[in-house]
């Protein structure tokens, strides 16, 4: 075994893990899910972390302020956690990452930190106003999740820091949400283009909306055009109140192997009226 | 620093980026395991760590230390195989038998999740407790991939094991 094989730590503790990575450059390991098939070789290089085993990185927990999701936690425990209804998109897109066996080790931190546009993760917490935990030995700090996923591949991480949390704020807990993707086919695949609403409602009234679309743009977007749209409209005519021009304007989007700018563009408000239907309360017969 | 692999402690190699499929494969011999993309695409490589299916491919053996692995080579008894075996066998759930070992140590685990209540994306009712129906075992099975197009076979085969369960 060579220095450069042998330099691998596992640390239980975040003080030590957080000193580490303050001691020099490290490649974070979590469930590996995004990190093997980048790395197109038989075995990880250079000096890694491995954070399977760092205490309170997963697990998810409910304060006066709201919810607090550890990035450790894979998407199996998302998805068999007893959440809010607001938290419906995020385990419904949990149980569409890949199969069973890449949810039982893929994290919700990894996903974001892996910044990809496909990343199911995104457009769930979007609409959930959801902030990012950052630690390193300098301190703890926090930034939208908008300003944490800055474009292709590319975060608001410094070298030094690890992902620790995702908070979701308590008024965002009200409604409820859903999501709905696109891909080539059925099962496992790569999102064309993903959506995640989450509708409060009042007698009959949209109050509040949220909408986000991913990977049709380099980062996943909020379209607070087309949610001002919504608010105050009755159930029946929320899904039509849903125009291509206005979804057009908030998303500009990219067309690559997996399909046109047009079509994506299609998709994502087909998508959008579909999951404003799934997450309106089932209206009372009158 | 030992996994126990099918009842036997294995010690933990010194060199820590040893995936779980090299150990498996390379080291103690057990060849059940395939290798197929050897990146988390494929599923061929599936393994039960503490009873939970994970893809040994992408598992670090110092990741297991301490836990208990269970490969195709230890569902059965040694004598009789393991009933998901049989299935496999009586309803053709196989043409070349590369994606096997992993289909079948994922199916098990599978069942159990199904029948323990986890609902999937699929499931409409979910109040109601792991109803098997081949939708399900589909969506619940699309993380392991078969290039022979076996999978009719392979959903006709959980089936019968889920109907002998209930019985
Ligand atoms: C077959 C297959 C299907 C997939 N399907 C989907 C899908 O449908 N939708 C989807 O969104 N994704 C999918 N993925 C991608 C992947 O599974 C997810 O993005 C997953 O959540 C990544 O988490 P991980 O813990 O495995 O990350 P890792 O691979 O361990 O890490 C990913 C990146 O983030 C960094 N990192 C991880 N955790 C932290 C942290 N706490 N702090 C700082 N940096 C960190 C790592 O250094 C690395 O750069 C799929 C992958 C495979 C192999
Ligand atoms: S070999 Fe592990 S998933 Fe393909
Ligand atoms: S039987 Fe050949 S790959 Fe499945």
């Amino acid at each position: 075994m060579t220095e450069a094989t042998s330099d691998y730590a596992r640390p239980t503790a975040l003080p030590e893990a957080l000193a580490l990575l303050a001691a020099g450059p490290r490649t974070v390991l979590a469930g590996g899910t995004d990190l093997y098939p980048a790395t197109q070789a038989q075995r990880l290089a250079g000096p890694l972390l491995d954070i399977t085993a760092l205490d309170g990185l997963a697990g998810i927990t409910a304060g006066p302020d709201g919810l607090r999701i550890g990035a450790g936690t894979t998407w199996t425990a998302l998805a068999e956690a007893d959440l809010p209804p607001a938290l419906v998109a995020l385990q419904q897109a949990a149980r569409l990452v890949g199969g069973r066996q890449i949810q039982n080790a893929g994290t919700l931190g990894g996903n974001l930190c892996n910044a990809s546009p496909a990343a199911d993760g995104v457009p769930p917490l979007l609409v959930l106003g959801a902030e990012v935990e950052l630690a390193s030995v300098r301190g703890v700090r926090r930034l939208p999740l908008e300003r944490f996923v800055l474009g292709v591949r590319k975060t608001a991480l410094a070298a030094d820091e690890l992902l620790t949390a995702v908070h979701i704020p308590a008024a965002a807990l009200a409604g409820r949400s859903a999501f709905v993707k696109l891909g080539a086919r059925a099962y496992l695949v790569i999102s064309i283009a993903m959506v995640a609403v989450r509708i409060v409602a009042e007698r009959g009234q949209v109050v509040e909306a949220a909408l986000a679309v991913g990977a049709c743009s380099a980062v996943a977007r909020r379209l607070p055009a087309v949610e001002a749209a919504l608010v105050g409209a009755p159930l029946s005519e929320v899904a039509a109140r849903i125009t291509e021009a206005e979804v057009a304007a908030a998303l500009s989007p990219i067309a690559d192997i997996r399909g046109t700018a047009d079509y994506r563009l299609e998709a994502a408000c087909v998508l959008l009226r579909r999951a404003v239907t799934q997450a309106l309360p089932v209206e009372e017969p009158a | 620093m030992a996994i126990s692999v099918n009842g036997t402690d294995i010690p933990v190699p010194d060199d820590p980026r040893v995936s779980l499929l090299d150990l498996l494969r390379e080291r103690a011999h057990l060849t059940g395991t395939k290798v197929g993309c050897n990146q988390g695409a494929c599923g061929a490589c599936t393994v039960l760590l503490d009873g939970e299916r994970v893809l040994s491919c992408l598992t670090l053996a110092v990741q297991a230390d301490g836990r208990s692995v269970t490969t195709i080579e230890g569902l059965g008894d040694g004598a009789a195989l393991h009933p998901m075996q049989q299935a496999f066998i009586d309803h053709d759930g196989f043409q070349c038998g590369y994606c096997t070992p992993g289909q079948i140590c994922a199916a098990v685990a599978m069942l159990r999740e199904l029948q323990g209540g986890v609902p999937s994306y699929v499931t409409a009712d979910l109040a109601g407790q792991g109803t098997v129906t081949a939708e399900e075992i589909r969506e619940r099975m699309s993380g392991n991939l078969c290039r022979c197009g076996a999978h009719n076979g392979i959903v006709e085969a959980i089936l019968q094991v889920a109907k002998e369960q209930a019985a």
